[in-house]
């Protein structure tokens, strides 16, 4: 069967490379965000060193969180350390997405400048691969100490089954990278064809 | 690699440099460095038949096989 044929409408697709393209746009935009997480990293590391050293003792005496609704809901005190727990793992959750984001950036450089198939750009893929891993792989298991420990029988404990995006997703970026390996191989081989 | 282009006993066969051949052959100078060196991975067929034109000879005396190691030309590639 033959299907149809549809007339151009005479929208010309936008330049997916090169100055003044997509990619440059998106570029612009994870700058933008690279520089707010950077300033929101570098806020909740300040704020972790400062937990560690400044004396609160008295500030915390009848503070407490609340986890949970309604009926449900319990009271904990907020000690020390669970505040140095969520600030820290907040603030590592961030600077892994930050790495995640610098990475990024510097792939989509090479994609202005219209030459994304090179190594560097391998092993840069490859380090995000292994930064959403760790992250979400942390998140995972910090949500999990949380439900276990601080919470146990308010907060639902992590599943297995809540792992299997973040491993797609890691996949998915570990076979980009081999796509560009074979993208820079081919390069590589056409540069040495005379 | 075990295939190695003779472009240097040809070139001083015809008195030729290799400036002068990649100006009659239109491949950049750089490309026939290359290409003299051995670290070409392949040769295009226009490229061989214009060689063959202004050198005046066959593929086969410009392209001799010799042994070596398999894949030799892989090196280097990360």
């Amino acid at each position: 069967m033959r299907l149809p044929t549809l007339k151009p409408i005479g929208i010309r697709a936008p330049r997916t490379m090169g100055p003044g393209s997509v990619s440059s746009l998106l570029k612009i935009a994870l700058d933008v965000a690279y520089v707010l997480l950077m300033l929101i990293t570098g806020i909740l590391l300040l704020a972790f060193v400062a937990a560690i050293f400044v004396p609160m003792t008295d500030a915390l005496a009848d503070q407490a969180v609340t986890v949970g609704e309604g009926s449900d809901a319990r009271q904990f005190a907020l000690t020390r350390t669970l505040i140095l727990f969520g600030l820290g793992a907040t603030a590592a959750y961030f600077a892994g997405f930050l790495l995640i984001l610098r990475q990024l950036r510097l792939i989509f450089r090479t994609l202005i400048q219209g030459d994304p198939f090179m190594p560097d750009n391998v092993r840069r893929l490859r380090q995000i691969g292994l930064t959403l891993a760790v992250v979400t792989g942390g998140v995972w298991v910090a949500q999990g100490l949380v439900a276990a420990r601080l919470a146990p029988g308010v907060m639902e404990r992590q599943g297995f089954g809540e792992l299997l995006t973040p491993i797609f997703s890691v996949l998915v970026v570990f076979v980009l990278a081999e796509v560009f390996r074979e993208g820079a191989r081919l390069r590589h081989e056409s540069e040495l064809t005379i | 690699m075990a295939i190695r282009v003779q472009l240097d006993r040809i070139l001083l066969e015809r008195r030729m440099s290799l400036t002068e051949l990649a100006d009659r052959v239109g491949v950049t100078l750089a490309n026939l460095s290359i290409l003299k060196t051995g670290k070409a991975r392949a040769v295009r067929f226009t490229t061989l038949d214009a060689l063959c034109r202004e050198l005046d000879c066959q593929p086969g005396d410009l392209l001799v096989w010799e042994p070596g190691p398999q894949g030799s030309a892989d090196d280097g590639e990360d």
